[in-house]
């Protein structure tokens, strides 16, 4: 099993495609808290440093990374060298799961750095090492859930187009609309309602408690590895 | 036990039948030729071999264990499918890193089989930028990478140019001539004339022959023998009163079913003079067209 992670996480490091996505995340972060920072009057530090939009770029790099294996029809490579489909699978989603927390942990640092010194130069509040930390493990154990999450819608759809539009449509129409509709259901929805109250912030009102939160999204994710394990196992390679 | 055995191989696509109870076996320092015309089942019948489709019944092991039950699997089976593809982003020498780590094989084998490939040179540019033979050869280098025992060619020709063939026949020799067992599917049947031992002729998903190369070239119809006569008329007659077919192609006859002391014992007994006269064996395309029922 190590030896299969050690190869995901080889993968991941030898294409340019997750030193571009965590680069360009990364920056993005930065200016956005910076402008934040900047504009905001009243600015809450916890809300500035919460990666709320970064838990979009670690879904889709699970599901690219995935459906990369069919796209570029490496899948079969993959599974010649590691029959057991389980532990590839298994593999690909430990090493997402790491992946995003390498990503949100640079990205928070970054924002949290840039952050403090802007409302610390304009005379605001800003987050002490307790305040920080507690930011800190929100975004990463957001982040760790949803590229494993990723990966296993991956698995289940295939094609990486509809695989990565799918996913924009759920986190930026469909789960908002049914939160419209009926927030009580809302609150519950992987990719935007459960990361949404391990975030908090000023938006938690209505959220699940940050712990029921966390439970909430490993069970999405646990359900979607359940179905991708069983799809990927019966699936002829043709 | 053979290092690989299909006994009694099925696969249905929905209502459409892959291959029908196909059994045959590979031996070992032997490199056996798989061939079938397109959609025959050759590639269903190598991708159940190696786990990647599921038999509907029927068994494809290796020395009696199926791919997935190997302990280490990529150390005993090398294979190169026809759709081998490569992260168009990644380097050969990466590519191969990450099989070796999932594979379980010392590192130092990359180098060792981009050199035996002929890629050290380009082992770090990225793969988009390689022509159609340098990715098959990278792709005979993975298959390569855990120095396996059974090697598993679908198709491996493709893209190569003369001397990148020339060079792959010398491989394939070298590896049986080690021991290994190797089967080597092609549609280039002037390629494997040249190339294998044995011979396994599918068509329809099913065994239409198998047996070294002179056996299934030798055909049904036993011996065989081209005679030119200075009246063919009358020894074709001769011939066929005594049982043999014969088919005429202007003064040269071709017997079927005699071997060339009987036809001169045939004309010298007629006092009909003969010309030429030699053992004919059919080519590898005329025993192919004939097993598997498929047109020039």
């Amino acid at each position: 099993m190590i030896a299969l992670l050690q190869a995901e996480l080889l993968k991941l490091r030898t294409t340019r495609t997750f030193a571009a996505i965590v680069g360009t995340a990364a920056a993005l972060s930065v200016v956005l808290v910076a402008l934040g920072a900047i504009l905001e009057e009243e600015t809450d530090p916890q809300l500035l440093f919460s990666n709320n939009s970064i838990t979009y770029i670690i879904v889709l790099l699970g599901a690219i990374g995935m459906t990369g294996e069919w796209r570029h029809r490496t899948i079969t490579g993959s599974v010649l060298a590691a029959p057991n489909r389980l532990r590839l699978l298994a593999a690909k989603t430990l090493s997402y799961s790491l992946a995003g927390v390498v990503l949100s942990l640079l990205v928070t640092v970054a924002t949290m750095l840039v952050g403090t010194l802007i409302l610390s130069a304009q005379g605001e509040a800003t987050l002490g090492p307790g305040g920080l930390a507690d930011v800190l493990w929100r975004n990463l154990a957001v982040a760790a859930v949803l590229g494993p999450l990723g990966v296993c819608f991956g698995a289940l759809v295939r094609n990486q187009i509809v695989t990565v539009v799918g996913l924009i449509a759920m986190a930026a129409v469909l789960e908002p609309a049914v939160s419209q509709v009926a927030p009580d259901v809302g609150r519950f929805g992987p990719m935007t309602g459960a990361p949404g109250g391990i975030l908090g912030g000023a938006d938690a009102v209505g959220l699940l408690a940050p712990g029921v939160a966390l439970a909430v999204l490993i069970a999405w994710a646990l359900a979607a590895l359940a179905a991708a394990a069983w799809r990927l196992r019966g699936r002829d390679l043709v | 036990m053979a290092p690989v055995e299909v006994r009694d191989l099925s696969k249905r696509f929905g209502d459409v039948a892959a291959v029908e109870e196909l059994s045959f076996d590979i031996e070992a320092g032997r490199v056996t030729g798989f061939l079938g015309p397109n959609g025959a089942g050759k590639s269903t019948t190598l991708r159940a071999l190696l786990g990647l489709v599921r038999p509907s019944s029927g068994s494809a092991t290796f020395g009696g264990l199926r791919y997935d039950e190997l302990e280490r699997p990529a150390a005993r089976v090398g294979a190169v499918l026809e759709d081998a593809s490569f992260h168009p982003g990644r380097s050969a020498r990466n590519h191969l890193r990450i099989l070796a780590a999932t594979g379980g094989h010392p590192a130092r084998r990359v180098d060792e089989v981009l050199s035996a490939v002929g890629l050290d040179g380009a082992a770090d540019r990225r793969v988009k930028g390689y022509s159609m033979g340098m990715r098959q050869r990278l792709a005979i280098a993975a298959a390569l990478l855990g120095d396996p025992q059974v090697l598993i060619l679908d198709e491996p020709t493709n893209g190569l140019d003369p001397p990148g063939i020339t060079w792959l026949r010398g491989l394939l020799r070298e590896q049986a001539a080690n021991g290994r067992a190797v089967l080597v599917s092609s549609h280039v049947l002037a390629e494997v004339a040249q190339s294998v031992d044995d011979v396994v002729v599918i068509a329809d998903g099913q065994l239409r022959a198998h047996g070294t190369l002179e056996q299934v070239l030798g055909g049904d119809d036993g011996p065989a023998t081209e005679v030119r006569a200075q009246d063919p008329v009358r020894l074709t007659g001769a011939l066929e009163r005594r049982g043999h077919r014969v088919e005429r192609n202007g003064d040269v006859l071709h017997v079927l079913g005699a071997t060339p002391a009987q036809v001169g014992e045939i004309a010298g007994h007629e006092r009909l003079a003969v010309l030429g006269l030699a053992p004919r064996t059919r080519s590898l395309e005329e025993a192919f067209l004939a097993l598997t029922g498929a047109r020039a």
